[in-house]
């Protein structure tokens, strides 16, 4: 569901829709995780991650680490089944590393090591022979973008060097399949910003699938293709980004007075415009809302002193629980709910 | 490299480089499976263990107990070459007792956490996990690579006395004698090998703090070996002799005194020489109809060590 188009190597970017099913590359059931007796890791997460970037968003603690750990069948579930590249994560784990690519969260780095030491030895842990393993990682190194610096050691670098030698040892085995847990951890937004490229073309010109987990909505938004919301172990959402935020465009108005006579005519003609602060804001329908806003604003002679469309942000997949629903249902539910409005955190664009 | 760039593909990262467009090139060649995988990561941890592939500090310790460990044997050479009787100094089958406890006490105590402690401090287990291997494959390799490490620290020198010996002796049955005394000697070195490579890995496995992990090595094999000197001394004194001596020593001991030895590995190996039939007297005395207790030992100490080490990289904490 959240896959547009396949392929049968599951490596190309999605292309245009062929006609045949998409083919998942990553599957779970029913996938439940427990701890203990009391912690509830995931419950009952049911999922499917189609070729390109897929965002894995949540909260700390939503599941999504254990959910990759799962993938890569270092944790086995306590109920429901996961398939990643149509591989069993339990049966048929070993096969499944070998086609994917892992970057942990936290800091996993010798630092007594140059980064091309390092990066060669985890090529060959990957299964490529001795001299490829050399010539692997000095590719992977030059495409996260090191290059004299990757003979110090490791020790010497900065928080954003190390974590793009992280992404070349999850590179370096060639991986169909990169799951990268918290990758712009720690970095700043210079950082940040050349991590999500770094991303992007990986998923893009490499034509590796990516999956992205991350607490970080706004970042995840730019670079990904297809979105995947959990929160306390359970699916909140997935859905392609852009079926998403098609969803939830507003146009924000802003009048210098008379903006609750705006909001009667804006009514009049069906708009349940909702008010926030001195703005309204309306659900953007077409071109006909825009025709509707300017007619009322001019009819009332009100001064106008801001008109604009905006797009709700990721971070309002929190706000609001009742939308498990699928993605048709989305655009009516939000329409009376009136938790869709922008808030603080959306307000920075 | 700076002759890669291709106008218009570069993208400036203010502060820590610039990305080149080059084209990703996926790898087609040969993928080794998990046997060769764990060859691979076995002959990694041997290099390490011997500080190859890291820097000069590194080959201090083991280049250091290597010499002294080889002492004995070039002594020998001399001495024997020197002599004309041509009487071999040293034993194969306990070297220099006292010797060889403390410099493998110390190269385990060293090497040890260069082989696993590094990995737990830096977590770069999950890296390895997240590889196609198994759990248990980690471990295993990290064993077979130290009974190696240790076995070069200490049959190495008792070939090197061999090879020394043979040059001094005339005729092919002296030859032969020597050889049928010296093959006993290397089986003695691999069983150390075994033993102390299990002892010293799962102890220097419970932290990636490196003083913790050499310290809980060290502690538990000295104390150990002198607990057994000082229970020694103990027996003889309240029996009434005299001629009381601790490790490196031969101590005439009767009945419950054999099983002091019992307490550490050191002695437990050299009780188990002799009550295989190793005759050169050690840092034990004989154990006498007590050989079943120090055979057993031994592999309760082997046993206890390895599945301590084994569930370390079981538990999923780790990864």
């Amino acid at each position: 569901m959240t896959a547009d188009r396949v392929d049968e190597t599951g490596r190309q970017r999605p292309g245009p829709r062929n006609g045949r099913p998409p083919a998942p590359v990553i599957e779970t059931t029913a996938l439940t995780r427990r701890f203990g007796t009391s912690v509830v890791a995931l419950d009952e997460l049911t999922v499917q991650i189609g070729p390109g970037i897929t965002g894995l968003v949540g909260a700390n603690g939503a599941g999504k680490s254990t959910l990759l750990k799962i993938l890569l069948g270092l944790l086995a579930p306590t109920s429901g089944a996961a398939n990643v590249l149509r591989l069993d994560t339990v049966r048929q784990a070993e096969r499944i590393r070998a086609l994917t690519g892992y970057m942990p969260e936290h800091d996993c780095l010798p630092p007594d090591v140059s980064a091309t030491e390092f990066v060669t030895h985890m090529g060959r842990m990957s299964g490529v022979p001795p001299t490829a393993a050399k010539e692997r990682a000095a590719e992977s190194l030059r495409h996260v973008g090191l290059y004299e610096e990757r003979y110090r050691q490791i020790g010497t670098y900065s928080t954003g060097m190390k974590q793009r030698v992280k992404l070349a040892q999850a590179l370096v085995g060639d991986p169909k399949l990169l799951l990268l847990d918290e990758p712009t951890n720690g970095l700043d937004p210079a950082g940040r910003t050349a991590m999500l490229d770094l991303i992007s073309r990986i998923g893009g010109e490499f034509g590796i699938s990516v999956v992205v987990a991350s607490h970080l909505l706004g970042e995840i938004e730019q670079i990904c293709d297809h979105l995947v919301a959990v929160d306390g172990g359970r699916l909140l959402r997935a859905a392609t980004i852009s079926s998403f935020t098609q969803a939830s465009q507003v146009l924000a108005i802003e009048v210098d007075e008379g903006s609750d006579l705006l909001a009667a005519e804006l009514a009049r003609h069906g708009l349940e415009p909702v008010s926030r602060g001195r703005e309204l804001l309306v659900r953007i329908a077409g071109d006909a809302t825009f025709d509707v806003v300017r007619d009322a604003v001019a009819g009332l002679g009100l001064p106008l002193n801001r008109m604009e469309q905006r797009r709700h942000r990721v971070e309002e997949l929190f706000r609001d629980p009742a939308e498990h629903a699928a993605d048709a249902g989305t655009q009516q539910t939000r329409r009376r709910d009136p938790s869709v409005q922008p808030t603080g955190a959306a307000d920075g664009h | 490299m700076a002759t890669d760039r291709i106008p218009g593909s570069i993208q400036a990262m203010p502060g820590t480089g610039v990305i080149h467009d080059i084209g990703y090139q996926s790898y087609e060649g040969r993928r080794l499976g998990r046997l060769a995988i764990v060859t691979a990561l076995c002959l990694h941890s041997l290099r390490s263990a011997f500080g190859f592939g890291r820097g000069v500090k590194a080959k201090i310790v083991p280049a250091l107990t290597f010499v002294i460990m080889c002492a004995p044997a070039v002594i020998n050479a001399v001495a024997m070459a020197l002599n004309h009787d041509h009487a071999r100094l040293v034993s194969y089958d306990t070297y220099v007792g006292t010797l060889r406890v403390l410099v493998t006490l110390v190269f385990v105590a060293a090497q040890a956490p260069e082989l696993v402690a590094r990995d737990l401090r830096s977590r770069v287990l999950p890296l390895y996990f997240a590889r196609p291997i198994r759990r248990s494959d980690y471990p295993t390799a990290k064993y077979a690579a130290f009974v190696l490490a240790c076995l070069a620290m200490i049959d190495l020198p008792v070939l090197l006395l061999y090879i020394g010996t043979i040059l001094q002796v005339h005729g092919g049955s002296e030859v032969w004698a020597q050889t049928r005394a010296a093959v006993p000697g290397l089986l003695v070195g691999l069983m150390w090998a075994v033993l102390l490579a299990a002892v010293g890995l799962a102890l220097a496995s419970v932290s990636g703090r490196r003083a913790f992990s050499t310290g809980s090595v060290a502690i538990f094999l000295f104390l150990t070996w002198t607990l057994v000197g000082v229970l020694s001394r103990i027996s003889v004194t309240s029996s009434g002799g005299s001629s009381a001596s601790g490790p490196g020593g031969v101590v005439r001991v009767t009945g419950a005194a054999h099983l002091f030895g019992l307490v550490s590995p050191f002695t437990v190996l050299d009780g188990v020489r002799q009550w295989l039939g190793g005759t050169s007297p050690g840092i034990v005395s004989a154990p006498g109809r007590y050989g079943v207790a120090y055979g057993v030992m031994l592999l309760v100490f082997l046993g206890a060590s390895l599945a301590g080490f084994f569930l370390r990289y079981a538990r999923t904490d780790v990864g």
